[in-house]
């Protein structure tokens, strides 16, 4: 969304943004997106919250939920293709010796 | 094999990998019951001195935070919570063995027993606070002659009324509902001061929610706190809901960075 929002409204941004546009910056504020789990935690939260309230029901909440555990299992595979940290799966206390 | 793929284990049904759900002081081996995530694993405890790590077996997969996976988490951390004072592990840390959770007892030692003294017979309450637009507005048009005054102006002359004047009800109608929101939640946080040991705000959720806090209960406080609570929900209830959860873990206080990486 970040990204669209700013090609968007690029040519009202321009003299900030414009200056700093290249490739590189791109190329970070893709891979920011792409790997950034917090809105879709946001998201999450929001959904619980509306259960809560009775705005939704569960079947919608299931509806709802399964499709942003997907999103956060896209973010899991890009952060895992860009050799970042995940949330979950295996951990070991850092520099300790292999475990068999 | 992606970490995300589930492990066959034919011989063990849960498989070698250990479930964390919290970290706890006690110097003999306990079991909790058949309640842990994944299929109501066996959940029990891997002891190092007087430090023990509640755990299950577990395949070696990543847990998704679904509502039933999250209420499993939450569930065995409540049942714990009966008895023991607890630092809960974020959800979905899983470690490959047993030797593994032993070695993060081990290097972590001195930091949970100092974070064991610290939250020593303590609970956290959650309390959220939402509100009703359009009650809130009239209460506010009640309470500001200015806003009073200008709308008034504005329904009697609606076909005249100029645009800058809506503007202007509208900017001080924000301004209003801000100054409104920071008081309800001060007051709050005023009242609930005496009643708890410490508080931290979260972010909002949602365009209803003006507080989502987290408060630091000592457990011989919990009643006061309880009646505390009540009454100021009393105090609010034609304008504000009042989401009010707990005793949970104290999730929100405990603050230990873990050395972890992935184990491969």
């Amino acid at each position: 969304m970040g990204l669209l929002t700013n090609i968007l409204l690029a040519p009202f941004l321009g003299p900030v943004w414009g200056a700093r546009w290249s490739l590189d910056k791109i190329d970070r504020v893709v891979k920011e997106e792409l790997t950034d789990d917090t809105p879709v935690k946001e998201d999450l939260m929001a959904l619980q919250m509306k259960l809560e309230m009775g705005e939704i029901d569960d079947a919608e909440y299931v509806r709802e939920e399964a499709a942003i555990m997907q999103r956060l299992r896209e973010v899991r595979d890009w952060r895992e293709k860009l050799g970042m940290s995940i949330g979950g799966g295996p951990v070991r206390v850092a520099g300790s010796e292999e475990s068999e | 094999m992606t970490a995300a793929e589930s492990v066959s284990a034919a011989s063990e049904p849960f498989g070698e990998g250990k479930y964390v759900y919290c970290i706890i002081r006690n110097d003999r081996s306990r079991e909790f019951g058949e309640i842990g995530i994944g299929g109501a694993s066996r959940v029990y405890t891997v002891n190092h001195n007087d430090l023990a790590a509640v755990v299950s077996d577990t395949p070696i997969v990543i847990y998704d935070p679904t509502r039933e996976n999250v209420l499993a988490h939450e569930f065995v951390n409540e049942t714990v919570m009966r008895e023991f004072t607890l630092i809960p592990m974020s959800f979905g840390t899983v470690f490959r063995s047993e030797k593994d959770v032993l070695a993060l007892l081990k290097s972590t030692y001195q930091a949970f027993t100092d974070v064991l003294d610290k939250m020593q017979d303590k609970i956290e309450f959650g309390l959220k606070i939402l509100w009703d637009r359009d009650k809130v507005v009239a209460a506010i048009e009640r309470e500001n002659d200015e806003i009073r005054r200008l709308k008034d102006e504005i329904t009697r002359n609606a076909a005249s009324s100029t645009y800058f004047a809506r503007m202007q009800l509208g900017r001080l109608v924000e301004a209003a509902m801000e100054e409104a929101s920071n008081r309800y939640v001060t007051d709050v946080h005023e009242q609930l001061k005496e009643v708890s040991a410490a508080s931290r705000s979260n972010k909002v959720i949602g365009d209803r929610m003006i507080l989502n806090a987290a408060f630091l209960v000592d457990r011989k406080d919990e009643k006061q706190f309880d009646e505390k609570v009540k009454a100021i929900s009393l105090q609010y209830e034609d304008l504000l809901t009042f989401k009010y959860t707990g005793p949970w873990p104290p999730y929100n206080f405990v603050n230990i960075k873990l050395k972890l990486e992935k184990a491969t």
